[in-house]
């Protein structure tokens, strides 16, 4: 609540005002009835026609200045509603962008999409509709016993009963709703999941021909939806029937007190005729708080959504106490005692990790599957911190740089491509923003993907990603380590990046980023990289069991003696029958 | 004073742009499409009498509280004008009695319409979700390839949260509203026509006022719906892509690049809340000034005779009555206007040819020898360049076939084609001698078992992953295959097993240990014919071997194809077609393309000359 409302204080100007043409509108309406029973009784009952004409008259000025009024307003509310959930949304996007990758475990992917979407919206009608017709409302069921009570105080005690105990199963009913909600809400986000997941894995769906698995699966999570939904409207509709009830059964009292009291004197029958009107008019306003109800109690559930994404604690920092900014690295990294889990699992991945690799050396970093080599690698952008021990960069510990000097500087080309909607130019300005095309095709010939992407008919300008051109998949690993190449980054690190490209390719690429002199690391399965490496690091089961150069590997190492066998003994066997 | 123009300053919208949805614009002219306002309502109609019964009880308890909301008013009237005039308490008694029973039976017919009409809702909106579901499993992949994640998602929570909105509670207003309406006149007329004339003079400013208002708000809601779809779009996206932003950082980045859109659909979202905010207020003012007429008409007729004080009490009431249907249609129309949208957008994609049903009237392939031939087979995305290129092999039943080659040679689109994500533009695949495109395109896939490129893993334990392959395996099955797989040691290590969950950021999970999942996948589903497209890619090659001991064991007596970059697990293959630019540039097993010494020959001797260092 507190962010939606700090939020909405930004345009506090635009809802006073909104709020002021309400309050207009509501003068007019509850004035009318009091000009109806003078009509009636001045002017009808007195058989006086210039008070009939001139208060008719009266109220039509009264109207339209209303409908000025509302016209205005909308354009108030419109306003400040639409840039709260403007700035909510910007918000809640940027803080998602801070978020660390234990968050996202926290919040999955289809989550946040209903929230700063959905969750956003439902509070942007909540604000609008507050503006206009909620605030409305209760202002003209006030008016209303106010006005009856200017009419007839006895009358209108019935009022001053009633309301109160309307007012308590209002609360009651919006507390409960609202817990419904947030359920509902959640039930939103589970059938999210369901398509995000049925949409990336399509290919995979479709080629197990698991369709009836995956409709079932869905259908198990829009059922439950339907069913909590369905409770829920259920509870808001009760609202209605109760409050006509009530209301209605006032009007019984007021009739058998009102017109008795004619006869007695004690009221006229244009103060009955008003009263009723008031009550009339007062079960209209109330019934629109089923509605209130409604929306109030969904606004709330959503507003603790989008708290909960505002208030989330995100563990990745930017340091306290920063180096400065300015530095420039040369590219020595040290890993010194490095322990790391993923967060939220118990299964420790890297340990007592300690080697140092020097500036501007080509290391490979070799291992079996699952051995911990992509989480070595994502520790050095701090994409994740360790849990023990420090990685520095030329001495200086990577947890106090500011994480944009210290990302500036590194190249990374994670394994799974990632390329965005858009064409290959802007796929490449992710690297650098600033790059000139020249740049772009330096790098792209040393990612040995220039040919490919000239051939293209639209060369640069050739869409890609999700809705674009159909790119191999080695082509697209190339196309990643032309973004990182584009950076002329101090420090580059190829996670298997190579493991498409055949060994020709493979060798002219990595010539090619000699020229860079940057310290390079590369995980790799291919013993035709590791050969060329200046070192390598061998890493077993998250610690590291060799390090050196490959004859000495070969020497010293079972291990690699194993794999290397494992990449040989065809080769050999070749060489016979050759 | 600038704070006050601010809300004036927004930029207008032009009309007459058409708000063509841009993502179908690619498409060939689905049969039917939701085109317009009156289509798309008549279909939510259609969905919505499927449940007559209770669509009828409804109307019935509709019917019933209107006319107990007509008739309180006018016992009220009665029992005013009889007191007035007779005096007679015991006569009031009793009109009060009537009046009780009237008030409640109208609260127990407005509880049980909502009661009834909240599941007939809630079951339509279920229903169009499911459909809108099954339907997109049954899309051709090409249709996947072609839109954003997140804008589809948009259709299945926003569009369908609208739709859901508004059969919640405009239905019931609608119907109301229109009995209302009509009853409420009736009485009118009955009490004075003169008076009921007067009345209806405000009818024709609503009618010029409303259309002013619905032309335009029709065009912005829909306007909205796809910028909020354009957003979801861009949001999954830059989720799914956290690692190469942040690593990158370019926070900053993709914060413009949302706040753009963020503008876009602000925008739109303005002008359609303003414009359709004026409904209400129109239908105030002129409620009001049949207030005032009806007073100042009525004063005038009493005056001279024509009614009497009672008739304008109950005149004013009904007058009120008479603009509260039009007031609430009105208001009900900005819901409708933006459920119509919504469900536009949902019957757009359920109206696209699907592949499931197209091929209604094709065959099962129900088991296969295993031979598979491509006959001339070309293949290009939509007007582009040639993928492949008169592409021609046999593969006999139980034969390994490798395709070798550059990346971009076109390997991966052979594989799309053999499991017909994408047809080809030109020639023939046959299996089993018989042109594939006779059989239904799942009873093909359903006895071929893939490992793609990108293995992906589900939300769920790494027991469920691996039984995907078979559905009906047995835990004992799953294991067996992990063990084949090789990944049953690294299973074991985690503190739950095969219990471990996997999340959507598929922590701790490596893309080598996703290989070998993906592999005991495939080794459970034991189909006659195996693909594995780089299936070991990301596996070192101690594992590989032992795995490829496995594979050797699945593939005997199977047809198999592989694509794979290392060529020592090729090496084995009863064919080898080498690929160059779409096309087969030589073909033959190891030995003798060794001896061709061709492209093969060089591509085999680097690769050996890169291991011997």
């Amino acid at each position: 609540m507190r962010h939606i409302f700090s939020a909405l204080n930004r345009y506090r100007f635009a809802v006073v005002i909104a709020l002021l043409l309400t309050l207009t509108e509501l003068a007019v309406e509850l004035v009318q009835p009091l000009i109806m029973a003078r009509i009636i009784d001045q002017g009808v009952v007195q058989q006086d026609m210039e008070t009939v004409l001139f208060w008719g008259g009266v109220m039509l000025i009264l109207s339209f200045a209303a409908f000025g009024a509302g016209i205005v307003n909308s354009f108030y509310a419109a306003h400040a509603s639409q840039n709260t959930a403007y700035d909510l949304r910007n918000g809640l996007f940027a803080k998602v962008q801070s978020f660390s990758f234990a968050n996202f475990s926290q919040f999955p992917t289809s989550s946040l999409m209903t929230r700063i979407t959905n969750d956003v919206n439902q509070i942007q009608n909540t604000i609008f509709m507050s503006l206009r017709i909620m605030l409305r409302a209760p202002l003209l069921v006030a008016g209303s016993v106010i006005m009856a009570i200017v009419v007839n105080a006895q009358l209108a005690l019935i009022l001053v009963l009633t309301i109160p105990l309307l007012v308590v199963f209002l609360v009651y009913l919006m507390r409960k709703a609202g817990a419904l909600f947030k359920q509902v809400q959640s039930r939103v986000d589970r059938v999210n999941s369901v398509v995000q997941e049925n949409l990336t894995a399509i290919r995979m769906i479709k080629a197990f021909t698991r369709r009836s698995y995956e409709t079932e699966r869905f259908d198990g999570a829009a059922d439950e939806l339907r069913v909590k939904m369905m409770r829920t409207f259920r509870l808001i509709e009760t609202t209605m029937p109760v409050i006509l009830l009530v209301m209605n059964f006032s009007i019984i009292v007021v009739l058998w007190f009102g017109t008795t009291g004619v006869n007695t004197g004690g009221a006229t029958i244009g103060e009955v005729v008003a009263i009723i009107n008031y009550i009339t008019r007062m079960s209209g306003a109330l019934t629109v708080f089923s509605m209130i109800i409604m929306i109030f109690s969904r606004a709330r559930a959503s507003a603790e959504r989008i708290g909960e994404v505002f208030e989330a604690d995100v563990d990745l920092k930017e340091p306290g106490d920063p180096y400065d900014d300015a530095l420039l690295f040369n590219g020595e990294i040290v890993f010194d005692n490095v322990h790391f889990r993923y967060p939220g699992t118990r299964q420790s991945v890297l340990n007592r990790l300690s080697f140092t690799v020097q500036s501007r050396e080509q290391t490979a970093v070799l291992g079996a599957t699952g051995a911990g080599k992509t989480s070595l690698f994502q520790l050095i952008p701090r994409l994740y911190d360790t849990d023990g021990g420090t990685v520095r960069i030329d001495g200086k510990d990577v947890s106090r740089m500011p994480l944009k000097s210290l990302r500036r500087q590194i190249g990374y080309v994670p394994q799974e491509t990632m390329l965005f909607s858009g064409t290959i130019e802007e796929n490449l300005r992710w690297g650098n923003e600033e790059a000139d095309e020249n740049e772009m095709i330096r790098a792209l010939k040393d990612a040995q993907i220039y040919d490919t992407i000239a051939s293209l008919k639209h060369g640069l300008q050739s869409t890609v990603g999700q809705r674009g051109v159909n790119l191999s998949g080695g082509q697209k690993q190339r196309l990643a380590i032309a973004r990182a190449l584009l950076r002329r980054p101090s420090i580059l690190l190829l996670d298997d990046s190579t493991s498409a490209l055949d060994a020709k390719t493979e060798q002219s690429l990595l010539q090619a980023i000699r020229k860079y002199s940057c310290t390079t690391i590369m995980i790799t399965q291919k013993m035709s990289t590791t050969v060329r490496a200046d070192n390598i690091l061998l890493l077993d089961e998250g610690e590291l069991v060799g390090k050196g150069s490959h004859s000495q590997l070969l020497r010293e190492s079972d291990l690699y003696r194993e794999i290397y066998a494992s990449q040989h003994a065809v080769s050999e066997e070749e060489g016979v029958h050759e | 004073m600038n704070k006050w123009t601010e809300p004036f300053r927004y930029e207008r919208i032009q009309l007459n742009q058409t708000w063509e949805d841009n993502d179908l614009q690619t498409e060939t002219a689905p049969a039917k499409r939701a085109e317009d306002f009156r289509g798309t309502a008549k279909r939510i109609w259609q969905l919505l009498s499927e449940r007559k019964m209770s669509l009828y009880l409804v109307i019935l308890m509709v019917a019933l509280s209107s006319f107990f909301s007509l008739a309180g008013p006018f016992v009220v009237g009665m029992s005013i004008d009889w007191f007035v005039e007779d005096g007679d308490v015991t006569n009031l008694i009793y009109a009060l009695i009537v009046l009780a029973v009237i008030y409640l039976c109208h609260s127990l017919t407005v509880f049980l319409q909502h009661f009834w009409m909240i599941k007939i809702a809630q079951e339509t909106v279920y229903h169009m979700r499911i459909q809108l579901f099954h339907h997109m499993q049954k899309l051709p992949i090409p249709f996947f390839d072609r839109r954003r994640h997140g804008e589809l998602m948009s259709r299945l929570t926003n569009d369908m949260d609208n739709v859901s909105n508004m059969l919640n509670s405009s239905v019931i207003q609608i119907i109301q509203s229109v009995l209302t309406l009509a009853g409420v006149l009736t009485v009118m007329l009955y009490l004075s026509p003169l008076l009921t004339l007067v009345t209806l003079t405000i009818i024709p400013a609503m009618y010029v006022g409303m259309k002013w208002i619905t032309k335009r708000t029709g065009k912005l809601f829909k306007a909205q719906q796809r910028h909020l779809g354009d957003m979801n779009g861009y949001l999954q996206e830059t989720m799914s892509g956290q690692k190469v932003i942040k690593s990158f950082s370019q926070e900053d980045r993709v914060i413009a690049g949302f706040e753009e859109r963020n503008v876009r659909l602000r925008l739109a979202a303005f002008w359609a809340q303003v414009i359709s905010g004026f409904i209400p207020k129109l239908m105030n003012m002129l409620n009001n000034f049949s207030f005032a007429i009806i007073a100042g008409a009525g004063g005038l007729f009493v005056l001279y005779d024509m009614i009497t004080i009672g008739v304008i009490v109950i005149f004013a009431e009904y007058a009120r009555q008479f603009t509260r249907p039009l007031n609430d249609l009105a208001n009900q129309f900005n819901t409708l206007l933006s459920a119509i949208a919504g469900a536009e957008r949902v019957f757009n994609i359920i109206d696209e040819p699907d592949e499931v049903t197209e091929e209604a009237d094709k065959k099962e392939l129900v088991s296969l020898q295993g031979g598979v031939s491509f006959e001339n087979v070309s293949f290009a995305y939509d007007n582009d360049e040639w993928i492949l290129n008169r592409l021609s092999f046999q593969a006999s039943p139980g034969e390994t076939v490798a395709f070798v080659g550059p990346t971009g040679a076109g390997k991966t689109t052979i594989i799309s084609l053999l499991s017909r994500f994408y047809s080809p533009t030109t020639g023939l695949i046959r299996f089993d001698g018989e042109d594939v495109t006779n059989f239904k395109r799942e009873s093909v896939r359903n006895n071929i078992a893939f490992v793609l490129q990108d293995s992906y893993l589900f939300e769920g334990t790494i027991r469920e992953n691996i039984r995907y392959g078979r559905l009906n395996a047995t835990d004992a099955e799953i294991e067996e295959a992990a063990v084949k797989a090789n990944a049953h040691s690294f299973i074991r290590r985690f503190p739950d097993g095969y219990q471990t969950r996997i999340d959507s950021e598929g922590g701790g999970i490596s893309q080598g240990q996703k290989q070998l999942l993906s592999i005991a996948r495939a080794l459970l589903a034991d189909p006659d014919i195996l693909v594995l497209d780089e299936a070991t890619s990301s596996i070192d090659t101690v594992t590989e071997i032992k795995i490829q001991q496995a594979l050797n064991i699945l593939m005997k007596g199977r047809t198999s194809f592989i694509i794979a970059h290392r060529l020592n697990t090729v090496r084995s293959a009863d064919q080898i077609l080498v690929l160059n630019e779409g096309e087969i540039v030589e073909r033959g097993n190891h030995e003798q393309l060794l001896n061709k010494n061709g492209f093969y020959a060089d591509l085999y001797a680097s690769h050996l000359k890169e291991k011997s260092g």
